[in-house]
């Protein structure tokens, strides 16, 4: 051994200042540190170079979009119903629904009523058409009338 | 292309984040060697030395982004990353039961008389895998990387002073692990 490290401040005090002649000195680990240092760095595997460089791929590539703005988000909606011609369509039945609704049609007691009396005024009644069917005789008539032999 | 042409690690990473995948190939070949040394060098293990190379790449693009040129060098924080993913491997290293750790390669030290430089830098390596790991990266980083104190600091997360402790606690380390071995490495010849 040489001299010591006096950089070292954690040696004791009392240490000697020779060591016996097998011991491995400052001045050996510092050219085992240099050929260490000179040594050339390892060459990258193929496979870890092409990991890393799909890594970089990978990173520079966007994000997906996960969260659309809000004009995103309705556009989207809109061609779920066929774009702005099915955003036409749907607000014209909106508007119309709305003059229905304020036309003052009556109530659906009344609608029923007005289709019933109109039935009424249908000549002949039903039950006068059904006593003078001649369909209900036997089949033969029904196939002439289908075959254009009964006017 | 001279190496005063040579874009620098900022301006390379920068290049990478508008897009440039050549750069990233560049800087990758331009540093990525000395992480997976490194880490070969702390974790004596090539399959994690490897695994820990490429996550500190991983780390590098996706900081590049934010990256702010004319600061910290891109090498001294990817040692610092590497640094760390290597020495919590280390930890968790710690954790597993000695007699699940694998056996080394080559655990007898070599014995031929006029050893070549390859065999010195082995026994460097078994030397170096004897030491605390703190002790280890500071050593590594300071004589096998020649990084200065306070970048090793920054690496390591701790102050100047202690990086000098550790360094000269290692050597010191160091140098009792190879005591016996002078003639075997070939220095009295």
């Amino acid at each position: 051994m040489t001299e010591r490290d006096t950089s070292d401040r954690n040696a004791p005090a009392n240490a000697p200042a020779t060591a016996p002649t097998d011991a491995f000195g400052d001045d050996m680990l510092e050219a085992l540190f240099a050929e260490a240092r000179a040594a050339q760095a390892p060459a990258l595997p193929d496979a870890l170079s092409a990991r890393m460089m799909a890594d970089a791929a990978a990173a520079l590539a966007p994000p997906p979009a996960s969260h659309p703005n809000w004009w995103a988000r309705l556009r989207l909606a809109l061609a779920d119903i066929g774009g702005a011609p099915g955003l036409a369509g749907v607000s014209a039945a909106g508007l119309a629904g709305v003059w229905i609704g304020f036309s003052g049609s009556g109530g659906t007691g009344a609608l029923l009523t007005q289709f019933w009396q109109g039935a009424a005024t249908v000549s002949p009644s039903v039950s006068e058409w059904v006593e003078t069917d001649p369909l209900t005789d036997d089949s033969s008539t029904l196939w002439a009338l289908m075959s254009g032999e009964i006017e | 292309m001279t190496a005063q042409d040579a874009p620098s690690d900022d301006a390379l990473l920068c290049a990478y984040a508008a897009g440039d995948t050549a750069a990233a190939r560049e800087l990758m070949e331009r540093l990525a060697p000395r992480v997976l040394r490194l880490a070969q060098r702390l974790l004596q293990d090539r399959a994690e030395a490897e695994d820990v190379t490429q996550e500190a790449m991983l780390r590098l693009w996706q900081i590049a982004p934010k990256w702010v040129p004319g600061g910290a060098q891109p090498s001294t924080w990817l040692h610092r990353v590497a640094v760390n993913l290597a020495t919590d491997r280390l930890r968790r290293r710690r954790s597993v039961a000695l007699d699940s750790i694998a056996e080394p390669d080559d655990p007898a030290p070599a014995v031929v008389e006029g050893m070549i430089e390859a065999d010195r830098q082995r026994a460097l390596d078994e030397a170096l895998a004897l030491l605390p790991d703190r002790q280890r990266a500071a050593v590594v980083l300071r004589h096998l990387e020649g990084l200065g104190n306070p970048d090793i600091a920054a690496a390591m997360g701790i102050g100047v002073e202690a990086v000098e402790s550790l360094t000269a606690r290692g050597k010191r380390r160091l140098t009792e692990l190879l005591s016996g071995r002078r003639n075997e490495l070939g220095y009295d010849r």
